[in-house]
């Protein structure tokens, strides 16, 4: 309401409180838009960083870490080289990872080493990078495999989100009993394991890859990914003449090719 | 002598009227709602690469098909409206425009409207989208708080007219 008040002339209300409070929210909202633009607001990162010094083979193989399930003295080793949006690698997972890890993993005949090759893009693929990452924070509580199974299961439900779906992937990690949420969600907000994401990828170029699932058993590419009985065959072959697999560790861990 | 130079300073006091409070209140008010919502937008054209949303569901509110009406995305929408009520209550406690009806009527209606299309927000998050963006509520606060300030212009549309 407007107040009357008499005052000597020249001397108009006095508005520097209200200017005063004008300039804090503007400089203030300014600030926290430009620190946005800059760092992403702590926000996740969401793209392959910039790494240096990888044209070194061995700097990049050791900057590049699968996570491994199996014996780590298993006769056998496969890599896998795969894309959480990709759907061919949730038909491999669910048609022939499961198989692998019950009847070669466990008996400890295979070391199976899961690397992350995100496709990226601005289509389908767009979000393979923070899926990657999502993946790498739940491995850090010991929640690698859960995880991925999860983003693998659910995949229609984030993978073509228009922005980053960084809701549904903190929603999955709230479904894994024993992850602490909020440690995973700090994680992911951040650019943790943008390295070894990047890395990997890398990696999987140099080796070659150029597609999702790339299977290497032993040292060679395996194409016919989803053929159970060439699967068997090729295993076979790469097995050393009179190796007898004993009983498997299948806790997973981390290893390099 | 000293009491006559008294009389003259009380003959040359004129009236000088205060800007309204609420008007006030209201700029300082409309000017976090435009750059909050310029933060949305810009995350909006990909120009932030993610909003600082904790918990919350904005990813989920912003990629849902409510995040436009009428083809025009929401947070622009924000600016566009925060901006015009920051221009009014900016007006509205200038001298020239303290006592203009017109200022008074455009900041009402304008809150008015704001404060009901944000309930429709509200209600497509709440029964709809079934996710709450932190940032959209702060939002919903601030038009609150807009519509309820305007409030008082209305005693003052009354004197106007009286």
């Amino acid at each position: 309401m407007a107040q009357s008040k008499r005052q000597k002339p020249g001397k108009g209300p006095n508005l520097k409180p209200f200017y005063t409070a004008l300039v804090i929210v503007a400089v203030a909202g300014i600030v926290w838009i430009v620190y946005a633009y800059t760092t992403g607001g702590g926000a996740a990162v969401v793209d392959p960083i910039e790494l240096t010094g990888m044209d070194d083979p061995q700097a990049l193989v050791s900057a590049a870490r699968g996570v491994t399930a199996g014996d780590s003295d298993a006769p056998v080793q496969v890599l896998v080289f795969s894309d959480f949006t990709c759907p061919a690698c949730r038909g491999f997972t669910s048609l022939m990872e499961q198989r692998i890890k019950q009847e070669y993993v466990e008996p400890g005949i295979i070391r199976y080493v899961y690397y992350d090759f995100p496709l990226g893009g601005q289509a389908q693929h767009r979000h393979s990078f923070i899926a990657a990452r999502a993946a790498r924070c739940a491995e850090d509580q010991g929640m690698f495999w859960e995880y991925h199974d999860l983003l693998f299961g659910r995949q229609g439900d984030w993978a073509l989100s228009r922005t980053p779906p960084l809701d549904n992937l903190v929603e999955y990690a709230g479904l894994i009993g024993g992850l602490n949420v909020e440690t995973f969600e700090q994680c992911l907000r951040s650019e943790q394991h943008a390295d070894v994401v990047t890395a990997n990828r890398m990696l999987g170029d140099q080796l070659g890859v150029n597609g999702t699932p790339t299977v290497f058993i032993g040292q060679r590419s395996f194409p016919q990914f989803n053929n159970w009985e060439a699967f068997k065959e090729a295993v076979r072959l790469e097995m050393p003449a009179g190796a007898m697999p004993g009983a498997a560790d299948t806790t997973a861990g981390t290893g390099n090719p | 002598m000293s009491t006559a130079v008294r009389e003259t300073e009380h003959l040359q006091e004129v009236h000088v009227e205060t800007p309204p409070v609420t008007r006030m209140i209201s700029a300082v008010l409309a000017l976090g709602g435009v750059l909050l919502s310029a933060y949305m937008l810009l995350y909006k054209l990909g120009i932030i690469p993610a909003l600082a949303c904790g918990a919350g569901g904005c990813d989920a509110v912003q990629s849902s098909p409510y995040a436009a009406f009428l083809g025009i995305p929401v947070p622009l929408l924000g600016v566009v409206g925060y901006g015009a009520i920051f221009g009014l209550a900016i007006a509205g406690v200038q001298p020239r425009f303290m006592n203009d009806r017109r200022v008074a009527l455009a900041l009402l209606a304008t809150c008015a409207v704001a404060a009901v299309f944000t309930l429709y927000l509200n209600y497509l998050e709440a029964f709809v989208i079934l996710a709450w963006c932190r940032w959209c509520i702060v939002s919903a606060v601030i038009v609150t708080a807009l519509f309820l300030l305007s409030l008082a212009e209305i005693p003052r549309l009354r004197r106007s007219a009286a």
